[in-house]
């Protein structure tokens, strides 16, 4: 196998092992090390994509993240990856790729049309057009321009892959394995410093990689190998290649991705696909070093025209040629670097300088190869359409105004260097407000907010020497900060050639009569007449001009459009860079997969799920379970082919005829105790507190400050200073918040403590007229007679030799009692009950039962009580003491809240006594009434009276005590449902109460 | 003022767009005007419009900070729908979704308003009742509402969770058809441009440091070009509410927090509605982009700062996972912040206040953009008329005293719990 | 991610903690005569400044303590953190 453009003697992949992979249906071969960019590149293919709005061909422009254009879409072990970047996707065996945004195919793409029709199409062109007719906007113009938009295609199966998380701390994080992240990573962990140094490449190195240096007598890479392997050797170093430290946040958190199977076939078992590291450090030193600017001119998209140094990568860490007939475009040193690699593997480039006469060492160099040289010459406009064939070139006069007479020549490939962008991007995420440096023509970091220095090319150092040097005094002083070793490395020697001068000219200006497309972002197609569109119309912040032409907005995030836009907003407006300033950068510094940041919480993991101690006994039991908050709880017991209704009806039967078991372990426990517990009671709850003797339980109401009900329960007095409060199972951990917010910081004079016992207690409700003879079975030793565990009694007994608390209280309405064991006892208890309870009949009940058998006594609950009712709504003010004063109180006589009509629980029967009235139903008048029908309430809950065998809701409505008796309409327009209904008294079943008392 | 049409766009294509006009024009502020708004934002940007257009008050200027469209309205997720269950907010959105319908023509700019539908998703049956309930109540209102069970989601989101490796299943959702999005950005130009165009000063750039406030009257501004006269002015300005109201001495019922947006990758059209999680707080749409567009919960304390931390975009994430497997597979794109103006009720404020002449919009928490338009007008009419409109009767300051509250959501005022 | 330091505990990350809100806020006394005014500003009104701002956090995953932050709401810097007893006046 051949591969046209493969050099034989340079670069760093595998040549022992060939890789073969699938671009667009067509098999490849390339070697391990291989990105999928290297690896066409080799095999003389450009063209792997289409633009976003005009549907250009698209080639490769860079060879790394800051790539706007070979966006592709991967397939993997059945599963689909949109929007890979092919300068970054390493090749593997069996990868397959392909061209997205462009049908039928990328080298023949209907929407190129658009290209033809450009002119049509401005910044902003959607705007000012496809208002009429008004409904065609949605139907019409807009699926029209979304199925243009876009690149990849998502699959819609679950994503298989493992993605893990770890959080580390350390001394010292480095983000950039260049010249400076190196040498200050050596410095600080030879003076003891726990450094993490992270790299985004699979390779180490940076620019080390690809220049022509010599640093302490060894070329840039023996040196950056020997360090890496030293740094690799030493305990307090983490050193990780494909890794994206990709945000700056609060506090000196980073946070950084690792591919770590991106690059493989296929994915091990318990090889996780990606890792996000949260990383705590003391002190970052930001050496992510420096982007290529693109010189700006006509056509400059066409596939072939790529950033100088891209060019140079591919030569010296993939042995590949991106062309044979080279031009080199540059306003700087560095395109000559690009030049004389062409002709030291065999290539005679063409240099064109925009600068009239400069001179340097690497300028002689080029020279004294033989290298043409044209000075003072630009790029007019590349010519080809799917490849670069030649480029038109002229001279441009001194002032860069104008042009002399067009040339066209030969080329394959147009390299351009328009000097360099320092990465400020973890810099300005980390609150640190950049400057911009008349010298580079750049932003660069300004004063740290936090803990961070930025170094190296990433801080404007372009010289080698400089980088070297600050990067080991920084190293060093950081990480003395820490550690105060005062172990200095000494700093070895640079040569390197040095520079000249850049030329602050990047934009070509168009010759007379033509119009070429100069484009500055690449993917997004925002050219130079945008940009001055949108100033004409008045778009003149930076941020207006971004938004209105989407520049630097692609995946790229504009890393090589953004600072080009910015001088060419600054060239129009007559105004120096740092008055138009630039846009704000925020994470990610580039796109990051979601899968990572979510982690492992997918699936059934994406919230904890919480199980009573009786949990696999229901299972056993049939249970069908319902999630209540997190917890689950049985919802019912399912028999044979038993409907949720037929079942909950039949447990809820049996409650109100024999005796039935409900697990209320989820409820929420709190334990209050000390001397002023009492007292602390009888703040925190509506009712009085302070007479409650030991041995007995209250039913309470706590409410918010603003009056609202914030919850309710029972709580017990255990003994003198210790009472027992139980909550709502989905207010537990508010009120335990609640009660220690009061305790701590309003009356931190009372002697009280709180503690959530909820996970010490299981707990059993034993409801029905049979209850009391299971309990006597139950407790044998114990006096559980009327007389002897009143309603509200509480007592402590043996069940079978387990110490177990017995509370006589009722939800139901029957008798009742709660029946609560240590946790690891739970489901002995509840097998316990089950056995013992066969005789008298007893069936295990869930929630819907429960429901059933509450709402039929009128007992409230959540959906009652839902942040929006004070005691009254819900007929609770009996609750309310007149005579002391509580939280929330003073909040009870607001005019709203005391208003003659102010809403009421009140009772719901239909009046035909079969028709269920939906939950969520209203209660109306007039249910022919125009629109908007006024509502008098809504209907809460509803069930299916077990006692009187019809249904039965309950309605919060206005004015509900004195609506009793009246004839109204529950209306349910969603499930166009009109019942005429009668309002009577919440209290359904044994309004007087005497079944608990029984 | 040009018009903005398809033959326009022709004809300029023709000499090269070289004679579109200013979209806004960038005056120097006057002495004095009838009518200053703070903000220009798109509630700021709506209310001096609708000054103009309904009450033919054209001596207005609109001064903002920074750029216009900067704030919430050019930072949101572009959500617009009615689908509430108190009576206020339902009335008052559904008004404003007449708005949203015809601005595009209404303001010659084509806002892109696309009723795509809004789905939220129910994970129990008691969230179904609670759906119930609010969606009966926006029918008794007028408003679009459907029920759906499990299988009618199904249909129209194939993508959605309804394998068995899920922690809270769908049980069905409510929607309201009729709700979309809309282009953010345009909604401001579109406002600006229109509202420049019937003599509105919109001046950028320019910050209030200051009131005249005289015997309980508004006189005028100090600004950061001078001070500026004016009979009436009107406060629209979110997250910075606080700000200004410190300068006036007043304390408002407000805080102020942010919160996190974010998009992933353009991908293929995949999702044709916005919908909403219901087993925690996760919403989710597609950009004409080809972007997914999401959001949910607060950062949690009090911040004027637009940037977030990941551990609150890791948990929207992870419940933007439960409802959406897919979204796995793809990359977070961009990350922003908005500041917003969390009320102690989760609904707004559009009033006078007890300074003669001075006018109060805020306490929009996150819902600020679909109620741009719906807010512009009434607040107009407040102003215009010194009266609240009855749309706006229930945003009163003094509810916070009578006890009439709009608390949607039942939280209270525990302003960083969403 | 807030690094908040707990007077009991120490340097912890912020998702070990739950917010609080204004910590300025007074209640007022039990059984004391208050106007309503009063009243509903103690309820419904909270500072916000931008700037420093002394705010709660309760350690829910930790000590389970109430502590007081005074934090920077336009950069998120913190400066001091206090236990409950601090500052009380």
């Amino acid at each position: 196998m051949s591969q046209d453009f493969r050099l034989n003697n340079i670069g760093m992949v595998n040549r022992n092992k060939k890789i073969s992979f699938i671009f667009n249906g067509k098999k490849y071969f390339g070697y391990e090390g291989d990105t999928i960019a290297s690896a066409l590149i080799a095999n003389g293919v450009h063209l792997v994509g289409r633009s976003f709005k005009y549907h250009r061909p698209r080639g490769f422009f860079g060879v790394g993240v800051d790539e706007p254009y070979a966006i592709l879409q991967l397939e993997r072990n059945n599963e689909r990856d949109p929007n890979i970047r092919a300068t970054e996707q390493e090749i593997f065996e069996g990868l397959e790729v392909k061209s997205v945004n462009c049908w039928p195919s990328v080298n023949f793409d209907i929407g190129a049309i658009n290209n033809f029709l450009k002119m049509f199409f401005p910044a902003g062109f959607y705007y000012k057009t496809f208002m009429w007719p008004p409904s065609f906007w949605y139907k019409i113009y807009e699926p029209f321009i979304r199925m243009a938009a876009g690149f990849g295609e998502a699959s819609i199966k679950h994503d298989k892959e493992r993605y893990e998380h770890k959080y580390e701390y350390c001394d010292l994080l480095i983000t950039g394995s260049g010249p400076s992240g190196l040498a200050s990573a050596y410095a600080a962990a030879k003076n003891g410093a726990r450094v993490i140094l992270a790299e985004d490449k699979p390779r180490y190195g940076g620019s080390l990689l690809t220049s022509d240096v010599n640093i302490g007598n060894q070329t840039g890479i023996e040196w950056s190998e020997k360090i890496i392997t030293e740094l690799k050797s030493m305990s307090n170093v983490i050193v990780k290649n494909r890794s994206q430290v990709f945000g700056y946040y609060d506090h000196n958190m980073l946070v950084m991705s690792e591919r770590i199977s991106d690059h493989l076939p296929k994915t091990q078992k318990y090889l996780p696909k990606q890792r996000l590291w949260y990383i705590r450090a003391k002190e970052v030193l930001i050496s992510s070093g420096s982007i290529e600017r693109p010189l700006v001119f006509g056509n400059n998209d066409t596939p072939g025209v790529m950033l100088s140094s891209a060019a140079k990568e591919y030569m010296k860490v993939y042995g590949v040629l991106v062309g044979k007939k080279p031009l080199i475009f540059t306003n700087n040193d560095s395109g000559y670097e690009t030049a004389i690699e062409f002709k030291k593997n065999g290539v005679n480039p063409l240099i064109l300088d925009t600068r009239k006469e400069p001179s340097s060492d690497i300028i002689t160099e080029a020279k004294n190869l033989g290298i043409e040289i044209k000075f003072s010459y630009v790029v007019v406009a590349a010519k080809g359409y799917k490849k670069v064939k030649s480029a038109d070139i002229a001279k441009i006069s001194d002032n860069k105004k104008d042009l002399s007479n067009i040339e066209n020549i030969e080329c394959d490939c147009i390299c351009v260097s328009g000097f360099w962008t320092p990465s400020i991007h973890l810099a300005s995420q980390s609150g640190n407000k950049s400057e911009f440096n008349e010298k580079i023509d750049a932003f660069i970091p300004k004063k740290s907010k936090q803990k961070e220095n930025t170094i190296g090319s990433a801080n404007g150092k372009f010289t080698l020497e400089e980088t070297i040097n600050e990067a080991f005094d920084k190293g060093y002083e950081v990480s003395n900060k820490i550690t105060e070793n005062n172990n200095k490395v000494s700093i070895p020697t640079v040569v390197e050639k040095k520079s000249t001068q850049h030329d602050k000219f990047w934009c070509v200006p168009l010759p007379k009569g033509k119009s070429y497309k100069r484009f500055l972002d690449f993917q997004n197609d925002v050219a130079v007449t945008d940009i001055e569109l949108a100033l004409r119309e008045g778009f003149r912040s930076i941020e207006h001009v971004k938004r209105y032409t989407t520049l630097g907005m692609a995946t790229d995030q504009g890393k090589t459009s953004n600072l080009n836009g910015l001088q060419l907003v600054s060239d129009i407006e007559n105004k120096v860079v740092p008055q138009v300033g630039h846009t704000t950068f925020r994470p990610p510094y580039t796109p990051v997969s979601i899968g990572a940041i979510v982690g492992r919480e997918v699936g059934k993991h994406s919230k904890p799920t919480r199980k009573s101690p009786m949990h696999e006994w229901h299972e056993k039991n049939k249970a069908v379970f319902v999630d209540a908050g997190v917890w689950l709880r049985p919802r019912y017991y399912k028999q044979g082919n038993e409907t949720l209704f037929e079942a909950s009806k039949r447990e809820a039967k049996n409650v109100r005829k024999n005796v039935g078991v409900c697990d209320v372990t989820t409820l929420g426990k709190i334990d209050v105790k000390g001397p002023d517990a009492a007292e602390f009671l009888n703040r925190v709850y509506t009712n009085a507190w302070l007479k409650l003797p030991v041995g007995k339980a209250r039913y309470g109401v706590m409410l918010r400050e603003d009056g609202i009900v914030m919850d309710d329960g029972t709580t017990t007095r255990i003994s003198e200073n210790h009472y027992h409060m139980t909550t709502t199972t989905a207010q537990a951990a508010n009120v335990l918040s609640h009660l220690e917010y009061y305790l701590q910081l309003v009356w931190p004079e009372l002697n009280v403590n709180v503690v959530s016992t909820t996970e010490q207690w299981a707990g059993a409700a034993i409801a029905g007229p049979n209850s009391r003879a299971l309990l006597m079975k139950l407790f044998p030793n114990t006096d559980v007679s009327n007389e002897g565990l009143p309603f509200m009694g509480y007592k402590e007994a043996d069940l079978f030799g387990i110490p177990s608390k017995i509370y006589r209280i009722s939800f139901s309405g029957e008798l009742a009692y709660e029946v609560n064991v240590e946790s690891d006892y739970g489901n002995f208890m509840w097998e316990k009950i089950i056995e013992v309870g066969k005789e008298f009949q007893i069936q295990p009940y869930g929630t819907e039962a429960l429901s059933t058998l509450r709402i039929e006594m009128g007992h409230v609950a959540g959906s009652e009580l839902d942040g929006r009712t004070i005691p009254h709504d819900a007929s609770l003010e009996g609750l309310v003491s007149k005579k002391k004063d509580f939280i929330g109180k003073r909040s009870l006589s607001r005019s709203a809240f005391t208003k003659p009509d102010r809403e009421k629980i009140v009772g719901v029967v239909p009046l035909d006594k079969t028709t269920s009235i939906p939950e969520g139903s209203y209660i109306v008048k007039d249910p022919k009434a125009k629109l908007p029908n006024p509502k008098l309430g809504h209907v809460s809950a509803s069930c299916w009276s077990v006692e009187y065998d019809n249904p039965f809701s309950l309605a919060i409505i206005k004015d509900g005590k004195n609506m009793i008796g009246q004839k109204l309409f529950a209306m349910s327009p969603l499930k166009n449902k009109t019942i005429p209904v009668e309002i009577v008294s919440s209290h359904y079943v044994d309004p007087e109460g005497k079944r608990v008392r029984g | 003022m040009q018009k903005y049409s398809v033959f326009s766009l022709i004809k300029n294509a023709f000499s090269d767009h070289q004679n579109w006009e200013v979209a806004w024009k960038d005056p120097t502020p006057k002495k004095e005007y009838d009518v200053i708004i703070i903000g220009g934002g798109g509630h700021g940007l709506a209310t001096a419009y609708y000054l103009a257009k309904e009450h033919n008050i054209t001596n207005v200027a609109i001064i903002e900070k920074g750029w216009i469209g900067g704030g919430n309205v050019g930072r949101n997720t572009t959500i617009i729908r009615s689908n509430y269950m108190h009576d206020d907010n339902a009335l008052f959105s559904e008004f404003g979704m007449d708005l949203w319908r015809k601005m595009s023509q209404d303001l010659n700019y084509n806002v892109m308003f696309s009723p795509r539908g809004i789905i939220n998703l129910a994970h129990s049956d008691a969230q179904m009742n609670a759906y119930s309930r609010r969606g009966n109540s926006m029918r008794l209102n007028g408003i679009d509402a459907v029920l759906l069970n499990r299988e009618e989601v199904q249909k129209l989101i194939p993508m959605a969770d309804f394998s068995d490796n899920v922690r809270f299943p769908i049980f069905g959702g409510l929607m309201q058809p009729s709700a979309g999005t809309a282009r953010h950005d345009a909604v401001a130009w579109g406002y600006a441009r229109q509202a420049d165009s019937m003599g509105v000063d919109i001046i950028q750039n320019c910050e209030v440091t200051g009131f005249d406030v005289t015997n309980g009257k508004i006189l005028g501004l100090r600004t950061s070009r001078g001070d500026i006269k004016a009979k009436k002015v009107g406060l629209c300005v979110a997250g910075s509410t606080n700000i200004l109201a410190e300068m006036l001495n007043m304390t408002l019922p407000i805080e102020t927090h942010l919160l996190q947006a974010c998009v992933s990758e353009p991908v293929k059209p995949l999702l044709d509605h916005v919908v909403t999680f219901g087993a925690g707080h996760f919403y989710c749409s597609q950009s004409d982009k080809g972007e997914m567009v999401m959001g949910g919960d607060l950062d949690g304390y009090n911040s004027y700062s637009q940037r977030g931390n990941l551990p609150t975009l890791q948990h929207v994430l992870t419940e933007g996972i439960a409802m959406f497997p897919f979204l796995s597979k793809l990359k977070m794109l961009r990350t922003w912040g908005g500041i917003m103006d969390m009320s102690m009720d989760g609904s707004p404020i559009i009033d006078k206040t007890h300074i003669d002449g001075l006018y109060l919009n805020c306490g929009w928490c996150y819902g600020g953009f679909k109620a741009t338009p719906a807010s512009g007008w009434t607040f107009a009419h407040t102003i215009a008329q010194d009266r609240v409109h009855e749309l706006n009767a229930g945003y009163s300051l003094n509810r916070f005293n009578t006890g009439d509250l709009i608390d949607e959501k039942g939280l209270g005022t525990k302003t960083w719990i969403s | 991610m807030l690094y908040i330091f707990c007077p009991h505990c120490g340097l912890r990350s912020q998702n070990e903690f739950a917010y609080g809100g204004d910590a300025t806020v007074k209640r007022p006394e039990l059984n004391k005569e208050i106007s309503d005014q009063d009243w509903d500003n103690f309820v419904y009104l909270r500072k916000s400044p931008r700037g420093k701002h002394l705010e709660l956090w309760h350690h829910i995953s930790g000590c389970r303590q109430w502590i007081k932050v005074e934090r920077d709401t336009s950069t998120h810097e913190i400066f001091k953190t206090y236990k409950a007893d601090e500052l009380t006046e």
